[in-house]
């Protein structure tokens, strides 16, 4: 290193704590500093007012946290929660039509369009990320380009280690939008919900544990089978709840493809399906479609038809009524809770008896959310006679 | 050269012909004998733990069958094995024929342009939903590959009929398809969300396990008429690899053989790719295996194609399946791992060029 570089690197120094001095006298008592789930710390000069959600499930964690209108905020989204939970989507809409309508669709930045410039535009003056997105975002320099607009981007995770950086995540989140009370309220009622599993669950031993094999997203791809989990989301959310994630003893990876073969070989005591309703965006799956707008009759034949697959029908699990389907999109919002619940429930029924996991989504929604409990979330296909 | 100026010897002539034809047999009859070994190997491995003799008597009476063994048997194993036979001797066929028709010792479905528009066609249905042919349900991903690899053999058959069959340009074009299908498809698989994206890259690594019986029936059928029909043409297509000139001489209408031998390629190519996804290397290094043990002739090198292409997937369905029991890996990238150190062996063992 040169002389000349050292003294021009000092001098940049000195003129960036300069500058630091004085924008910190000129802040306001607003200024926000707080370190994401990416462990970046991320500093806002005040309080951001125009956020641009890079998932549009993200409002599954940002709604309970907001007393009012929880899209004031917020000017953009992914189109991903109108594509893939249109039953989430439509209550949102049918509380708040003008902020749905208004939204702007910034596609998505895991696959890396996030067009910069519309989102120069929009004059927004923090993304929030997924954290699954951290690599694309560094690789394609999205960061430094938006940082280097003033826009600041912030990573939240409840999907990758959903159940150790959710409660993190939903207090940046609360910092964000200004709502630390509230946000210290869900977290209570998250913590406590969490907490009638796993204190049981706790006493159980391994051996009681029964096998699970996690189908991911079941009837997406029509004559495909099986994608599942490993250590982490639904497979976690299994170990939590009391079973053994069968995918988790192959590989420690997030996303695991299964042999049916080895399903088959392996005897699982239960199949826990997920599915949420996909078929206006993709017609053709075969998925049980729950949700806010789920219909009993249509998915009774929906789930008996995955049931009864090639290879599923013959499994002791599905023979005892234990082949369940459960709504998909927990696995990407902070309700994981209510999921765990009813896996439990499957799982350990005698020790879970009191337990009332429907019970928790009605409180979850008269407590935190703007719209009511109604639909289908989960189900299990009947027992053989 | 000295025994061309003595004249030819008729009786040594005919012992040597004689010699080549029995050992041309033998070396299919051998290729043959190791891949019902492999098939069989096949069928008896899985996760699943069954003895080799119940397997067997499971395949000669399904009735005796358990519902689990009728299932891994019946529906799980033997649809994927005869699947990998049927594809690898497809993809090899076309591979070796490709080449001989455009005299090009690169050329093969994947070069040219095929497999990428088949790629294109099925992320058209994963990302966005799009059916080519409406009404197919759920078979619409294979559909639109099957569409898209066809039509970019017919875009192929066009141009060379347009500016004259010239096996250059058909090269040129089919290259020139690649990047544009890769672009094409790059732009899908940026906009794609994460799940769609899980669904393409293991559409386009390759898969047998949607194998079904439905499936092994097409590729049987298609394979059943088009090889036949090529061995038919076995002559003619020795003869081009002489030369287009020399062939002509011969009475071969150079031309008309081009199109239709292309024609039967891109049938097996489409069919094969769209069922089990874009696999690069069967098709290519098949043929040259088969080339360097057997020769140009193809009354041993076709037969050879086919069975050293089924060897290849063959041995890669069996790898698949072992490298971790009960989890799928996408067999394009297996494919290459299990082919190149024969290939390389063969290479080195090569003293003489193999490709005139």
């Amino acid at each position: 290193m040169s002389l000349a570089t050292r003294i021009s690197g000092f001098l940049g120094a000195l003129a960036a704590s300069a500058t630091l001095i004085v924008s910190a006298t000129n802040a306001q008592a607003e200024a926000l500093t707080f370190t994401d789930i990416a462990g970046r710390e991320v500093t806002l000069q005040e309080m951001p007012d125009k956020i641009i959600l890079g998932e549009g499930r993200m409002m599954y964690g940002i709604t309970p946290l907001i007393e009012g209108n929880p899209f004031e905020k917020i000017v953009g989204w992914n189109n991903d929660l109108i594509l893939y939970d249109p039953d989430g989507f439509r209550q949102f809409e049918s509380v708040y039509p003008e902020d749905t309508a208004r939204l702007i669709n910034f596609g998505n930045p895991y696959a890396g369009d996030f067009s910069i410039e519309a989102v120069l535009e929009s004059e927004a003056d923090l993304v929030l990320l997924e954290s699954g997105s951290l690599f694309k975002a560094e690789e394609t320099g999205l960061m430094e380009k938006l940082g280097a607009a003033g826009v600041q981007v912030a990573f939240v995770d409840f999907r990758r280690n959903a159940t150790e950086n959710v409660v993190p995540s939903l207090l940046m989140l609360g910092r964000i939008f200004g709502e630390e009370k509230r946000a210290a309220e869900f977290i209570d009622f998250y913590i406590s919900q969490m907490r009638k599993v796993t204190n049981i669950i706790d006493t159980i031993p391994a051996e009681e544990r029964p096998l699970v094999v996690v189908e991911n997203a079941a009837g997406w791809q029509v004559d495909f089978c099986c994608w599942s989990f490993g250590p982490y989301n639904y497979g976690r959310f299994v170990e939590l709840a009391g079973g053994t994630n069968y995918a988790s003893s192959l590989a420690n990876a997030y996303s695991v493809t299964l042999s049916l073969e080895g399903i088959i070989e392996a005897n699982p005591a239960h199949v826990v399906a997920t599915g949420a309703n996909w078929s206006e965006a993709r017609p053709e799956v075969t998925s049980v479609l729950l949700g806010y707008d789920a219909e009993t009759e249509p998915n009774e034949a929906r789930i008996a038809a995955l049931a009864s697959r090639a290879g599923f029908a013959d499994l002791e699990a599905v023979k005892a009524g234990n082949y369940h389907v459960i709504f998909h999109q927990f696995y990407n919002s902070p309700y994981h809770f209510v999921a765990i619940q009813q896996l439990a429930k499957w799982f350990h029924p005698d020790d879970f008896e009191d337990l009332d996991p429907w019970a928790t989504f009605v409180e979850l929604h008269e407590r935190f959310l703007p719209f009511d409990a109604k639909g289908t979330f989960w189900m299990s296909a009947q027992a053989a006679d | 050269m000295s025994d061309l100026t003595r004249g030819p010897n008729a009786g040594a002539l005919v012992q040597a012909y004689r010699l080549r034809s029995g050992r041309r047999f033998l070396l299919v009859l051998g290729a043959v004998a190791c891949l019902a070994a492999l098939v069989i190997f096949d069928i008896i491995t899985g996760p699943a733990n069954l003895s080799f003799s119940r397997a067997l008597q499971v395949i000669l009476d399904p009735s005796i069958a358990t519902p689990k063994e009728d299932v891994i048997i019946w529906k799980l194993r033997l649809p994927v094995a005869l699947m990998a036979v049927l594809v690898g001797a497809m993809l090899g066929v076309a591979g070796a024929e490709m080449q001989t028709i455009l005299n090009n010792p690169l050329a093969d479905p994947f070069t040219l342009g095929l497999s990428s528009a088949a790629s294109f066609g099925a992320a058209l249905a994963i990302v966005l939903g799009w059916s080519v042919v409406p009404g197919v349900g759920g078979l619409f991903v294979t559909m639109n590959a099957f569409v898209f690899a066809l039509g970019t053999s017919c875009a192929l058959f066009l141009f060379t009929r347009m500016r004259g069959v010239s096996p250059e340009a058909m090269i040129l074009v089919g290259i020139a398809m690649l990047f544009t299908f890769n672009a094409l498809l790059a732009f899908l698989q940026y906009g794609a969300s994460e799940m769609q994206l899980a669904q393409l890259i293991f559409w386009q690594l390759g898969s047998l396990s949607r194998a079904t019986w439905e499936k092994v029936a097409i590729c049987a059928g298609v394979l059943g008429v088009i090889l036949p029909w090529f061995l038919h043409q076995s002559w003619a297509l020795t003869a081009l690899r002489m030369g287009e000139d020399k062939a002509a001489a011969l009475g071969v209408n150079v031309g008309l053989l081009r199109l239709t031998v292309l024609g039967g390629v891109s049938l097996l190519a489409a069919v094969a790719v769209s069922f089990v996804g874009a696999i690069a290397f069967v098709g290519l290094v098949g043929p040259h295996i088969a080339r360097m043990i057997v020769g140009e002739d193809q009354r041993g090198f076709l037969p050879l194609s086919a069975l050293c292409g089924a060897l290849i997937l063959s041995g890669t369905s069996i790898a698949s399946k072992a490298i971790t029991p009960g989890i799928v890996y996408p067999i394009g990238m297996i494919t290459s791992l299990i082919g190149i150190p024969f290939f390389i062996l063969l290479i080195l063992g090569q003293r003489k060029r193999h490709w005139q």
